[in-house]
């Protein structure tokens, strides 16, 4: 069952982001239909196991315009969630970042902000993207937390834009430059 | 004498305007120009199309990518239409768009052996690099020109292409192996050497 390698693609402190596996496609459907979970990462309709099989089939996009890992747990070795590049733009080079930590026993221990952090690097200096996008909700705190601790920045609010549990909500488009990414990262360490 | 697949109307939609020539988008209706085009002996030699090819394979290159106008695409291409002669006459555009590195490699064919010699390649290239640079936001242009195509290694250099390696003999052509000169011009010595043409202008 346990894998010789988990195959890490991106080394972090706490967690290290690696590819999706098919064998934990039960997994990931758990996460996603999760009511504490899936809330705030809008799956507002079941999430089936066919449906996550589809992240295994063979793209019709000859250059990718999505990109997924999934967050591996280094001490306890396990995946605890998924994170994913989406809507790259090639030409203007912008893209947007989501994450969901799938196992709550895991929230609150500063994981998405690393997780946030590789993903933003990867970005700029992997796939040399100009600007990234994230969605939040505004009653999602600790998502936005994780954006600014990244540096992100909240560049607009879309007014009452997402309905959940009953109540519209707005949605805050946090974004981050690579330009001030590289200043802040600069900053970080004069310090 | 013009070709008869040009004499049918067919309405054109310039997509960068030249002076002597557009840069129009493809029409299947060229379809049958293309593959002559493609098959002609003394075009062929020096676009290195070294097998056959069918008007299926070409009418292929006319069908739709799956995802429309937001597909990420490899290649992008143009119908070099001669605006006074109103006809098309070959064609021009970047391939292997590699869009992390950010480059691309130009590629252009007068397919009307009549129309060569005239600076059209050149002027269709130049029109095509502030594309690739203004629109398409690419780092790098590359051209890879066997030794024997005198006329393509003219037209890189008047480009303003910087010839930066020879490959040797890394080319099979009409019986004897060519080398390969690769030339190159980046985004920002493109912009300098550009401002200084809007100077002399």
């Amino acid at each position: 069952m346990a894998k010789k390698y988990n195959f890490t693609f991106i080394q972090g402190d706490i967690i290290d982001l690696v590819p999706l596996n098919s064998e934990h496609i039960n997994l990931y459907a758990k996460w996603k239909n999760n009511p504490n979970v899936r809330i705030y990462a809008r799956y507002i309709i079941p999430q089936t196991v066919e449906d996550m099989k589809k992240f295994f089939e063979p793209s019709k996009d000859k250059i990718k315009r999505e990109i997924n890992f999934e967050i591996w747990h280094k001490k306890t070795k396990k995946p605890i969630g998924t994170g994913i590049v989406s809507g790259i733009d090639w030409y203007g080079q912008t893209a947007s970042l989501g994450l969901i930590i799938g196992e709550p026993e895991y929230w609150g221990q500063k994981i998405g902000e690393e997780a946030t952090g590789l993903m933003v690097k990867y970005a700029f200096n992997e796939l040399n993207l100009y600007k990234i996008y994230a969605g939040i909700n505004s009653a999602n705190i600790g998502s936005w937390r994780c954006a600014e601790k990244n540096g992100f920045i909240r560049e607009a609010t879309f007014k009452k834009d997402s309905y959940v549990n009953g109540k519209y909500f707005d949605t805050y488009i946090y974004s981050l430059f690579k330009a001030d990414w590289l200043k802040l990262k600069k900053e970080k360490q004069v310090k | 004498m013009p070709d008869e697949n040009s004499q049918e109307e067919i309405e054109v939609f310039p997509f960068i305007e030249g002076k002597i020539i557009d840069l129009v988008a493809p029409n299947s209706k060229w379809a049958e120009l293309k593959c002559k085009w493609r098959n002609d002996p003394k075009v062929r030699q020096y676009s290195r199309n070294m097998w056959p090819r069918s008007l299926d394979d070409v009418k292929k290159s006319f069908e739709t990518v799956p995802d429309g106008h937001r597909h990420t695409r490899e290649h992008v291409g143009f119908i070099i239409y001669h605006k006074r002669d109103k006809r098309p006459i070959g064609d021009i555009g970047l391939n292997h768009i590699d869009w992390v590195s950010r480059n691309a490699n130009i590629f252009a064919e007068i397919g009307e052996p009549e129309y060569w010699g005239k600076g059209i390649v050149g002027e269709a290239a130049q029109l095509v690099l502030k594309y690739a640079f203004t629109e398409l936001n690419l780092h790098k242009i590359k051209a890879g020109v066997f030794t024997p195509n005198e006329r393509s290694q003219r037209a890189a250099e008047k480009l303003g292409l910087n010839k930066e390696a020879v490959v040797k003999e890394a080319m099979y052509v009409d019986g004897k192996y060519h080398d390969i000169h690769k030339w190159g011009l980046t985004k920002e010595e493109w912009l300098k050497k550009n401002k200084i043409l809007i100077h002399i202008d």
